[in-house]
C-alpha cells in the first residue's frame, strides 16, 4: 500500500470480521475479512490477502491482494496483485495488474473510463470495428 | 544453429492439433488441419487489418504498429494499438501507452499503469485457454 496522507486514518476490518451492509468513509480502509455490500468512498482501499470482499465498490484507489466478486469503479487507480481473484466489472482511469492475478469480467480502463463513455465505447469498440472474425473452430 | 539449440512442443492455432518444431523453425505445416503455421516470434511496426493474425511464437506490437484481426499468439506484448479478440496460450501484457481494444483470454495478464484496455478479461492460472473452446465466449475451467 502507498503510504498514509497526511493526517489520514485507516480503518481495519480484521481477519475476523464479517460484515453486511453499506460503508462510506473519508481516508482509507482495509479488509482483511469477511465484507458483503456496498463501498463508497473517495479515498483508498486495501482488499487484503485473507479477505472475500462482494458488492459494490466505488473508490478513490483500490488495491486488491485477495479476493473480490463484484464491480468496481475507481476514480483513480485498481491495483491487482498476483495473489488477487476478481470477479467482475472494472472501471477505472488506470489498472495495474500484476502477472499471475486472476480476473473475469468486463473491462474499461482508459483515461476517461469514468467520464460516461465506458460502456457505450466499448460496444462500439468491441462490435463496430474489428473485421468479424473466422468462426473459431473449423472443422 | 547446434541441435541442442532444443525443440519447442507447440500446438496449433486452429485445431489445437500437437506440433514439434526445432527452435528455429519459422513456419510449419500443421498435421492436423493442414494448414501452415507461423511460429516465428516478431514485432509488429505497422498497420496490419486482417480476419486472423496467428502466431505460436511471441508477438510485439510495437509503438507505431496496429493489429485489427482476432490474435491467437503464444506471447502477446502490446506497445501499439490491438482491436479484436486475443487469446494467448501464455500471456498478454499491455505496457504503458499500449492499447488493446477487444476481449482476452490468457493465463497470465500483466498491464502497465497508463495502458488502456477495454473488453471481456478471462485471466488467470486456469485459464490455459485451450483451443477447442468456441473462441472467446466460452473458455472452460480447466481441469
Ligand atoms: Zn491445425
Amino acid at each position: 500500500m502507498p503510504p498514509m496522507p497526511p493526517g489520514g486514518s485507516e480503518t481495519v476490518l480484521g481477519a475476523d470480521v464479517t460484515f453486511k451492509g453499506e460503508c462510506a468513509y473519508e481516508g482509507a480502509m482495509r479488509i482483511e475479512g469477511k465484507f458483503d455490500g456496498k463501498i463508497t468512498s473517495k479515498g483508498r482501499l486495501a482488499i487484503g490477502k485473507t479477505a472475500h470482499v462482494s458488492g459494490e465498490v466505488t473508490v478513490g484507489l483500490v488495491n486488491v491482494e485477495g479476493v473480490f466478486k463484484g464491480n468496481v469503479a475507481s476514480s483513480e487507480k485498481i491495483e491487482l496483485a498476483a495473489s488477487a481473484q476478481m470477479t467482475g466489472d472494472v472501471r477505472a482511469p488506470k489498472l495495474v495488474v500484476a502477472e499471475g492475478a486472476t480476473l473475469v469480467g468486463n473491462v474499461v480502463v482508459s483515461p476517461d473510463a469514468l467520464k460516461g463513455a465506458g460502456s457505450v465505447e466499448r460496444d462500439a469498440i468491441l462490435s463496430g470495428h474489428a473485421p468479424q472474425p473466422a468462426p473459431a473452430v473449423r472443422r | 544453429m547446434s541441435k541442442s539449440a532444443g525443440r519447442r512442443s507447440l500446438l496449433c492455432p486452429r485445431c489445437d492439433a500437437p506440433i514439434d518444431v526445432s527452435a528455429s523453425t519459422k513456419s510449419v505445416p500443421c498435421p492436423g488441419c493442414h494448414r501452415n503455421i507461423r511460429t516465428e516470434d516478431e514485432v509488429v511496426n505497422d498497420y496490419q487489418a486482417r480476419v486472423e493474425y496467428y502466431n505460436e511464437g511471441h508477438v510485439e506490437v510495437a509503438k507505431k504498429g496496429i493489429i485489427i484481426a482476432e490474435v491467437r499468439v503464444r506471447n502477446l506484448t502490446i506497445k501499439g494499438e490491438v482491436k479484436g479478440p486475443v487469446r494467448a496460450r501464455e500471456s498478454v501484457q499491455i505496457a504503458k501507452g499500449g492499447r488493446l481494444y477487444g476481449d482476452v483470454v490468457a493465463p497470465t495478464l500483466s498491464v502497465e499503469e497508463g495502458a488502456v484496455l477495454v473488453g471481456r478479461v478471462e485471466v488467470g492460472p486456469k485459464r490455459a485457454a485451450p483451443l477447442d473452446s468456441p473462441a472467446l465466449d466460452a473458455v472452460p475451467q480447466a481441469g
